[in-house]
């Protein structure tokens, strides 16, 4: 059985996310020792990049889809991983998040077909609520990793994934959505309650938290491995400097400016 | 300017709350272990409920509520050991943490 990591960078006028893509698949390689494919398109100068990926797949960007600073978001067309990959066994990971040790190996020891992540946790935040997808729905499932092997369930959440996202306006109202934009967080939940009947099948969900830097967060990099937090938490109208210390564990980086600082 | 000087200037302070729940994630995970068909998170309520018993294969409910057939000394030798290793580097990481300011 092959396995794999597989990765998703098209870039956009404010975001290099090919950089990323490769700096997170050096880390696959070294911390994962495991090959990493990535999906682009036709406009990304692959000589620009000093890295030589198992395969480079080519895929039509769909920029239909904005972040609420009205910047492009090019985070369509992710059900295609189904097809796309070369491997048996994939990890699909977002190029956003900072690989600090074997944790992900884990999945490949179990023996579901797939699994992604339900639970979250914010460094320095260690309170904070777990998203829904609105007020009164569901708990967000999360795209940032997927891990999926080849089988006819995980071929219908990806299926569902596209029907979803080729369909968010109607889901978007159907679950009172708010936030405008498309997002894979979203049409994954979706997708795996529609799969599983619409309950909820803990088997599906990888059973550690996924770990988040927020906004207002500054990752320093101390080394390789180990990396400072520094959080301004705002307290009666001031703002008080918090700090705590990191190491050999994986996050997931909304700062894509900090994330390209540390690697 | 190095991270420690950083701090320092910024009279940032250590928040100690926050480093128990990264410590507690990052340690979660590595209590979880695949063996003989099941994945286990490892609690020592789950050690005890393996040792416990006297024969050798028993019937197990595993986390994800699946009933799976195990040998029972190769799992309880793979529990303990799992355990006692990631509640080792836990204690060393934390009591490094704590003395922090």
């Amino acid at each position: 059985m092959s396995k794999g990591v597989l990765l998703f960078a098209f870039n956009s006028d404010t975001v290099d996310y090919m950089a990323m893509a490769v700096a997170t698949a050096k880390r696959a390689n070294q911390y994962l020792n495991l090959p990493v494919t990535v999906v682009t398109d036709e406009s990304t100068d692959m000589s620009k990049y000093d890295y030589d990926f198992d395969h480079v797949l080519y895929q039509t960007a769909d920029k239909s889809n904005y972040t609420i600073e009205d910047n492009v978001w090019i985070n369509k067309g992710r059900y295609n991983a189904y097809n796309l990959t070369p491997y048996d066994e994939t990890l699909l990971i977002d190029t956003d998040y900072l690989i600090n040790s074997d944790t992900l190996l884990k999945p490949f020891e179990l023996y579901d077909d797939f699994m992604c992540h339900n639970r979250t946790s914010y460094l320095m935040i260690p309170d904070h609520y777990q998203e829904l997808m609105s007020d009164h729905s569901f708990p967000t499932l999360w795209a940032t990793v997927i891990y999926f092997k080849k089988t006819s369930k995980t071929k219908s959440i990806f299926e569902c994934m596209q029907m979803v996202q080729e369909n968010y306006m109607h889901y978007q109202q159907l679950y009172n959505m708010t936030v405008p934009s498309y997002r894979n967080d979203f049409a994954l939940t979706i997708a795996v309650r529609i799969v599983h009947g619409q309950t909820d099948d803990v088997s599906v969900y990888i059973p550690w938290n996924l770990v988040h830097v927020g906004k207002n967060t500054q990752v320093y990099r101390d080394s390789d491995t180990k990396y400072t937090i520094v959080y301004d938490n705002w307290k009666n109208g001031k703002i008080r400097k918090e700090y705590n210390i990191v190491e050999g564990t994986d996050f997931h980086m909304m700062n894509k400016k900090n994330f390209m600082e540390l690697v | 300017m190095d991270t420690k000087q950083l701090l320092t200037e910024v009279k940032a302070r250590f928040n100690h709350n926050s480093a128990k729940a990264y410590l507690k994630d990052k340690y979660e995970s590595k209590l979880c272990v695949a063996d003989q068909g099941g994945l286990w998170k490892i609690t020592p309520e789950l050690i005890a409920a393996v040792n416990s018993f006297t024969s050798d294969s028993i019937i197990m409910l595993d986390s994800y509520s699946n009933p799976v057939k195990v040998n029972r000394t190769n799992l309880l030798v793979k529990l303990q050991k799992t355990y006692s290793d990631v509640m080792e580097q836990w204690h060393n990481e934390w009591t490094t943490l704590e003395k922090a300011r």
